[in-house]
């Protein structure tokens, strides 16, 4: 059973790392390296532990026990499943988040997004779609080395969907790596180099995308990928 | 005198621009704004700090400024009272029966009432926000600013109401203000003491007055809660 990948050139290096929360343990012994340059997706089923995961490895939610070891925090960027959005415009957000981003790469990113025409509207009036195009942008704009996405895609239609892969993808090429949960087996194959599955909070399977979808070792990825 | 005679008085004294009058409203705006704005700047980063840090002493600082909340504005005053009469541990600042005396009661009635809900305000807005605020590894003075950024409304709020429980006080600046005419005299008190005279014209005078600043905080209160209402997002 696939549990411990060793990848070359590890971005992130998680040891032993559990979180428990009100007397329950929800991550458990966590051992696990993240591959530089690739998209490693986090599969499972709801309540298995992804945001989570996600979570304690971006540093945001202080591990029970264990270690985090990697790039630092300022290296990082995080696009939440709901996008949070301040009481401002979306021009506005954007130059809070990354602040030292020019007017010209600025310009260029809403336009990319399509949301041009949308920059001194209210951040909050923004349609969901619009929302989580705005966090993805805000979030490549940084050019962070290493990008977090808990289900980016939930709840969005297909043109954002295919825009937030088309960025991802592209992202990746320019050397990104990319840590994402999701639920979709089918944006899985589009966009894992690795996967990584969780099941109560414990890694049932990770490896290769190919394998993974081909050769699954574990029995709760082969039960995983019957019914997801 | 028939009924509507103390009516017609008042509002000649109000058009006529009484320069008594229009004194101790003066002086009852002075001293209510100062108190309130001081106790703003006061209170708010502190309801702001409980909401946001957690420090030793966190849960006492909150249980005192709630229970000062419920503390009747006498009894503040009496404390205030004995905090700066000549034998207190202040009297040597010389602040009995003064303007400032009142503003010092006023500030210590309204700095609970804003830490109280600015605190209420940065919990809600604290827990949307702090995962966000993390992952951009915002500084704890950046957080507080941004926050007090996207709570504006409510604390524009949270200023009226502590202005209309300041203006309307009246047991703590009668107390520590003596009520001295061209001095310490502001519109509450005043009411009580020309009532007293048989004056009701003059009294009422006052009252219409604090009533349309109520009348005038009260909208600008519901304005701003409808505009908030119509802030995208909200809920």
């Amino acid at each position: 059973m696939d549990k411990n990948l060793s990848v070359a050139q590890p971005v992130l290096t998680a040891q032993n790392l559990s979180v428990e929360r009100g007397g329950q343990l929800l991550l458990k012994d966590i051992n696990l390296q993240i591959a530089r340059g690739m998209i490693t997706m986090v599969l499972g089923h709801n309540g298995a532990g992804k945001t989570l995961l996600m979570q304690a490895l971006h540093g945001i939610l202080p591990p029970t026990s264990g270690n985090i070891q990697g790039i630092e925090r300022h290296l990082q960027k995080m696009v939440f499943q709901k996008p949070v959005m301040l009481r401002r415009s979306a021009e506005a957000y954007f130059d809070f988040v990354c602040p030292d981003v020019s007017i010209s790469q600025k310009q260029h990113w809403f336009h990319r997004a399509g949301l041009t025409g949308r920059m001194n509207s209210p951040a909050r009036a923004l349609s969901g779609g619009e929302k989580q195009k705005l966090s993805l942008i805000t979030a490549l704009a940084s050019q962070p080395e290493l990008l977090f996405l808990d289900e980016p895609c939930a709840n969005l239609d297909f043109e954002a969907t295919a825009f937030v892969e088309t960025e991802l993808l592209a992202a990746r090429e320019k050397g990104v790596t990319i840590l994402m949960s999701c639920h979709h087996k089918a944006q899985a194959e589009r966009l894992a180099d690795y996967i990584l599955l969780l099941k109560r909070g414990r890694i049932a399977e990770y490896s290769e995308k190919d394998r993974f979808f081909s050769d699954a070792q574990s029995e709760a990825a082969r039960e995983y990928l019957a019914f997801s | 005198m028939n009924f509507l005679e103390p009516f017609v008085i008042a509002l000649s004294l109000l058009a006529g621009f009484d320069t008594e009058l229009y004194q101790v409203i003066g002086l009852s705006l002075q001293v209510s704004l100062t108190a309130v704005t001081l106790a703003l700047i006061v209170g708010i980063p502190i309801g702001a700090l409980l909401a946001t840090q957690s420090f030793f002493g966190h849960s006492a600082v909150l249980i005192i400024s709630r229970t000062m909340l419920s503390m009747p504005p006498v009894v503040i005053g009496l404390l205030v009272y004995v905090l700066i009469s000549r034998s207190g541990p202040l009297g040597f600042l010389d602040l009995l029966y003064t303007p400032q005396a009142m503003m010092l009661a006023q500030f210590i009635l309204v700095m609970p009432l804003s830490i109280a809900l600015s605190h209420q305000i940065f919990t809600a807005l604290h827990s949307e926000f702090d995962l966000f605020f993390s992952s951009l590894g915002l500084s704890a003075f950046r957080r507080i600013l941004t926050l007090l950024a996207e709570a504006r409304y409510a604390l524009i709020t949270v200023a009226m109401v502590g202005f209309g429980r300041a203006i309307s006080e009246i047991g703590a600046v009668i107390l520590v203000g003596g009520n001295i005419k061209h001095l310490t005299r502001v519109m509450t008190s005043s009411i009580a003491l020309e009532t007293s005279k048989g004056n009701l014209a003059f009294a009422l005078a006052l009252g219409i007055v604090l009533m349309l600043i109520a009348l005038l905080v009260n909208l600008l209160s519901h304005t701003l809660d409808q505009t908030v209402l119509k802030e995208p997002g909200h809920g």
